[in-house]
């Protein structure tokens, strides 16, 4: 059988470049010319728009709730609002996170809250399911911590919509570039207090080590000076070194935001967000990066750009980025995969699809068609193809984004700058497993007011038992190749098999068969992709 | 129904559980003593331990540091450590430290670490908990220090814990090695027993790390579930700190540090746990937000040794952190990475009240590459004094690869 087209290989891809699938979609796929077409669709999700997704996402109803301010600054507040924030540009974001002007800290919160209530329903609802993933996979690797601050949690649309989105099918250095100028990395890894004299390395280190040529190629501990470093001499160093990290820092001092600061006695800057460069704050003497000569009073940004240009066109740049997207898409990281996808990566290196062009050919390897059942979900992807597979149609909520944190996934809030790595043991422990449980049951008897599991049309048209309720579900999940599967479940369940459940579309029986499709879900099947 | 659950059960080597009197995991029966405990308790994103413990009449130092980036007169003394006439001073937001450190159960180990340059969290976090000190040995050693240790325990035992949402890296390789952020209202899986039993059923058979990882979760979640003190409706008791312990002002330390007090009196047999306190990453300033987290580091460890007064003497609490910070400040009133840091060390059996380790000065030719503290007391050095403490004999030579002791700090009474 054609592995292209083979309806179990297309279940597992689409669950890895995307949520999971939906119940036909499979079938769908392998009769309009099976996955390399769905691939080829895929990369071009500007050519058409989304306007189911558009409809759903503004009828999203999050809840805003918190009390009267002490000293009469504010009323309470408790109602069902839109997600108004979504692309709202970062000027008009800065009000929620400057701190100026009185209002409870729900307010300020409020943009996070919401692209994060929009990432649960785009993942369930969106048609451009490899975009989404990618944006998870980029927000990951250009991890901002979210939670660390209220001030943060205001930026988060703006990094969603016009730093992170418009790039993960793009240009890596482009990005990289978007990324080095946004307010929330500026806030977060300080870069925006940075001055000449005595820099902030805190950037430059991490620009370094995570976003660019990665750990492997910090070479401290093997030479002390930048031209011990083999290849230096030529301009082309192997791998960097702590004298690399303080010179590039030198190279982003005065790659500010518009916070009000005083830049000196007189002049004062705007109060908007919005990145700036103070020429004043800036550390023009001459600097050596990479090997490479930077003369002395280079024009404004020419010597962060040079810094960005650098590191994006590294070898070692190339190989950390094609490992980690083989990684997270492919679930393992075959090195013949890597290197090809590396390869790419660099011939691709000026073109504006770049990202594209790489995750086509990791899509289209036979490494990533070969591989099944090795990848954990994790835990959004989890109650996503859960809610995929049983047409949920998912209402994002705050206690559903608590359980799938309880999975050890707390979306926009991992705490340190390396951003949630893909090693699947930090999903894997007691209480994460526990967790994974409880959130299939949650979604499942809509514990959180995460909508009604709507039971399939086989099941509500003649009273079902238990064992026609696991052999309908077992289909949608996936799992119809797996009646040991079912035969789990059924013995586990305790209810008599062939006993009615009770009548059809009554909401006692409705309840029992979401709980029967939860119970299967619960699989090791299930768990990974 | 019952009979099924109870094979289902059995099949996951639980049926001993279900059958009061046949446990096999009361340890603290007569003649059988808790085993000994060593926590470690990591301060994540590198601690300024020149601003946590100042040599605060240091020429150098004052030199170099903003006033607000060091302790002054307003710190607690704490003698002068190795070299006549430093005053080393305590950060002002310790008080319960310096008050473990007067009683001697405290000591303090200064410009600690990693023997080799690495001013990487991530690479030098690595290192630690594989404990080694050079990142060739990265690939070739798979497993945390503690496994190597031999720390490993039977199903139904709870001896390693992480209490956090993901095993820390010294139990790397150790299967029985449990993460646990709380024990919240106890630890069952949701849904009662219908869901347990379907899980036993789905879980018993199957293949792989998932498959691996729900046996274990059932067998350890039921192993702690049925020692939580239940009132008469069934509902798990809310944990209740023993005398005047007071937890609340630990912050984000405070749960971790309740479920490890509680996992201790539980005595569900732990040998080893691990607990992080972030937040010490303080490019950028520094002043308030390593204050904030001084007082959350002692006034939590405070309540943890007011809480366990029949456990003092059989727990070891080592205090590191990966690295320590530039010895001169950036223009953001913060520090940036560095080298030498802080150790700490807690517990009944310490010879504490006192700095320890040789101290490197702070002279530019003294400083590692001329810009920071260096490292003169490998953390190994200190870990290899606690475990010989706590299993009664030095550590195997696998478990530090490559590292030689050099001579004891003498951490311990003897």
């Amino acid at each position: 059988m054609n592995t292209a087209t083979d309806p179990s290989i297309i279940a597992s891809a689409l669950a890895r470049a995307g949520f999971g699938a939906r119940p036909g979609e499979v079938t769908g796929i392998a009769a309009s010319g099976g996955f390399p077409a769905w691939v080829e669709r895929q990369l071009h999700p500007a050519d058409d728009p989304d306007s189911d997704l558009d409809a759903r996402l503004a009828a999203v109803r999050l809840r805003i709730r918190y009390g009267a301010a002490k000293d009469g600054a504010w009323g309470a507040m408790d109602e069902m609002r839109p997600l108004a924030l979504l692309e709202r540009p970062m000027e008009a974001l800065w009000p929620l996170a400057d701190g100026k002007s009185k209002m409870d800290g729900a307010e300020r919160r409020r943009p996070r809250d919401e692209v994060i209530a929009a990432t649960l329903v785009r993942a369930v609802h969106s048609r451009w399911q490899l975009r989404e993933v990618l944006a998870g996979f980029w927000h990951d690797h250009f991890n901002v911590d979210f939670f660390q601050s209220d001030t943060l949690a205001a930026t988060l649309p703006a990094y969603d919509h016009a730093v992170i989105r418009p790039h993960v099918l793009g240009n890596f250095r482009q990005m990289l570039e978007t990324v080095a100028t946004s307010t929330a990395m500026l806030l977060y890894l300080s870069n925006r207090s940075s001055r000449a004299g005595a820099a902030n390395e805190n950037y430059g280190r991490e620009l370094f080590e995570l976003h660019t040529l990665g750990r492997d190629a910090y070479l401290n501990d093997r030479y002390d000076r930048w031209r011990d470093v083999p290849g230096a001499g030529e301009g082309r160093p192997q791998g960097y070194i702590d004298q690399d990290v303080y010179e590039a820092a030198r190279a982003f001092t005065g790659w500010t935001i518009e916070d009000g600061a005083g830049v000196d006695g007189k002049r004062k800057l705007p109060e908007t967000g919005r990145f700036t460069y103070v020429e004043a704050w800036h550390d023009g003497y001459q600097k050596r990066v990479l090997g490479t000569e930077f003369s002395p009073f280079a024009a404004p940004m020419a010597d962060g750009r040079q810094v960005l240009d650098l590191v994006a066109g590294h070898p070692a740049t190339a190989r950390h980025l094609a490992g980690k997207l083989v990684q997270r898409l492919v679930g393992r990281h075959p090195e013949k995969l890597v290197e090809a996808a590396a390869a790419e990566w660099r011939k691709s290196a000026a073109a504006p699809d770049q990202i594209a062009r790489v995750a086509r050919l990791i899509l289209l390897s036979p490494d990533f068609l070969a591989t099944k059942g090795e990848r954990l979900r994790r835990p959004l992807a989890l109650a996503a193809a859960f809610a995929r597979a049983t047409g949920l149609d998912l209402v994002p909520t705050e206690g559903l984004v608590g359980a799938i944190a309880g999975c050890g996934q707390r979306l926009f809030g991992w705490p340190t700058p390396t951003g949630q790595p893909d090693e699947e043991s930090q999903f894997l422990g007691t209480q994460a497993m526990r967790g994974r449980w409880a959130l299939l049951l949650g979604l499942a008897e809509n514990w959180w007011g995460t909508g009604a599991v709507p039971s399939p049309v086989a099941l509500r048209t003649t009273p079902p038992t238990p064992r026609t309720a696991v052999t309908a579900w077992l289909e949608p999940l996936g799992l119809a190749e797996r009646p040991d599967i079912g035969a789990a479940v059924l013995t586990g369940l305790g209810w008599p098999p062939d006993q009615v459940l009770g009548p059809p579309a009554a909401p006692d029986t409705e309840r029992r068969l979401a709980r029967i499709a939860a119970l299967c879900a619960m699989a090791p099947a299930f768990q990974s992709v | 129904m019952m009979n099924l659950n109870r094979r289902a059960l059995l099949r996951l080597g639980l049926g001993s559980l279900a059958l009061p009197g046949l446990s096999r995991l009361a340890f603290a029966g007569p003649g059988n003593e808790p085993p000994q405990l060593l926590v470690l308790l990591h301060l994540r994103g590198g601690c300024d331990g020149l601003n946590l413990v100042s040599p605060s009449n240091d020429p150098d130092f004052l030199a170099a540091r903003a006033s607000d980036l060091r302790v002054g007169e307003d710190g607690f003394a704490l003698g002068s450590g190795a070299t006549a006439g430093t005053d080393f001073r305590l950060h002002a937001a310790a008080p319960a430290l310096f008050e473990l450190y007067g009683a001697g159960h405290l000591a303090v180990i200064h410009a600690a670490g990693l023997s080799a340059g690495n001013r990487s969290h991530f690479v030098a976090i690595d290192m630690i908990e594989r404990g080694i000190a050079d990142t060739t040995a990265l690939l070739k050693t798979e497993t945390g220090w503690l496994t190597r240790c031999g720390r490993g325990a039977p199903a139904g035992v709870v001896g390693c814990v992480s209490v956090g949402a993901t095993p820390s890296g010294e139990f790397r390789g150790l299967g029985s090695a449990l993460a646990l952020p709380d024990l919240g209202g106890g630890l069952l899986p949701a849904g009662g027993p219908q869901v347990a039993s379907v899980l036993a059923n789905l879980y018993a058979p199957a293949a792989g790390a998932v498959a691996t990882a729900g046996r274990d979760a059932l067998a350890a979640l039921a192993a702690i579930d049925r020692r939580l003190p239940r009132d008469a409706a069934g509902k798990v008791v809310p944990y209740a700190p023993e005398g005047n312990a007071n937890y609340a002002a630990a912050g984000e330390l405070a749960r971790p540090l309740q479920v490890l007090a509680q996992l201790i009196k539980m005595e569900v047999g732990l040998t080893s746990a691990t607990l992080d306190l972030g937040g010490w990453d303080t490019h950028e300033g520094q002043p308030g937000r390593f204050r904030n987290q001084v007082a959350k580091l002692s006034s939590g460890l405070g309540a943890l040794w007011e809480d366990l007064p029949g456990s003092r003497d059989r727990t070891v609490v080592v205090v590191m952190s990966e690295f320590g910070r530039r010895l001169r400040s950036n223009k953001s009133n913060g520090t940036d990475h560095g080298r030498g840091g802080i150790a700490l060390v807690l517990g009944g059996r310490v010879r504490g009240g006192r700095v320890l380790g040789p101290w490197p000065g702070l002279a530019t030719e003294q400083l590692d590459e001329h810009v920071d503290l260096a490292v003169s007391t490998d953390y190994r050095q200190i870990l290899t004094e606690v475990l010989t403490e706590t299993d009664g004999r030095t550590p195997a030579a696998p478990v530090f690869p490559g590292f030689s002791p050099s001579a004891p700090l003498g951490l311990f009474r003897t």
